[in-house]
């Protein structure tokens, strides 16, 4: 399983924070998005802006790591702390 | 050096911390410290709450990174930083960042320095009630602009 996780606004686009998907040989981050966009054009929409960034076992990677079993991808909208 | 980094839902004394930063070593001769607070409006309009959520253990990760990298550009004897989490009313203390040095300036410019950083990387994201409607709140050119200053001196 592959753990997802939506902060800020891209939660409400998911419908919470947190979700999973079954790990697949070949998966990137990229594929994980595209593979939202047929039932998720919403959220597929958000997750496309060039702002969101990913982080891949809390380390920001980019949009073609690949992706291993047990790991947790993070969509992380802009930040505004402090 | 000394450094402190906590995330939690309650708030945090001024003056405790004040008082570690200063106890941290006899060759301390400054503490500046910086406080923010919830403002009562967002986009001119009054809020009824904030809400601060964020990413466990990735932010302590890059708040920590954010520190170490202060040490590296000034010479520091301590640092603390604090952000609370969870909702929040006007007026309420969010985040703490204090830094004991030798001197001034580098306390100056540090506590600028992880203040900016922490508005612009750090996994925070803040959601605001405004009569009853909640939405996110968008991150500022500003912030960038101030970060990206501290980039451009390298």
């Amino acid at each position: 399983m592959i753990k997802l996780l939506f902060f800020g606004r891209l939660g409400d686009f998911a419908g919470g924070v947190s979700a999973s998907i079954e790990a697949a040989e070949g998966l990137t981050p990229a594929i994980v998005r595209d593979g939202l966009a047929a039932d998720h054009p919403a959220l597929f929409a958000e997750l496309s802006q060039s702002q969101v960034l990913i982080s891949l076992n809390q380390m920001i990677v980019g949009w073609d790591q690949p992706i291993f079993d047990g790991a947790e991808l993070a969509f992380l909208p802009p930040v505004t702390g402090g | 050096m000394n450094s402190t980094i906590r995330i939690q839902a309650y708030d945090f004394d001024l003056a405790a911390e004040y008082e570690l930063l200063r106890q941290f070593d006899s060759a301390v001769g400054t503490v500046v410290i910086f406080t923010g607070l919830v403002r009562d409006l967002e986009k001119n309009a009054s809020i009824n709450s904030l809400t601060l959520q964020h990413y466990p253990g990735m932010t302590e990760s890059l708040l920590q990174e954010i520190v170490d990298q202060a040490q590296q550009r000034w010479d520091l004897i301590g640092v603390t930083v604090i952000h609370r989490v969870g909702e929040l009313l006007p007026s309420d203390q969010i985040v703490f960042v204090g830094v004991a040095s030798q001197h001034r300036a580098d306390a100056f410019e540090a506590a600028q320095f992880v203040m900016d950083y922490l508005k612009t990387k750090a996994t925070f994201w803040k959601k605001v009630d405004q009569d009853g409607q909640q939405h996110w709140v968008e991150s500022k050119d500003s912030d960038q602009a101030a970060s990206q200053r501290w980039a451009n001196d390298d």
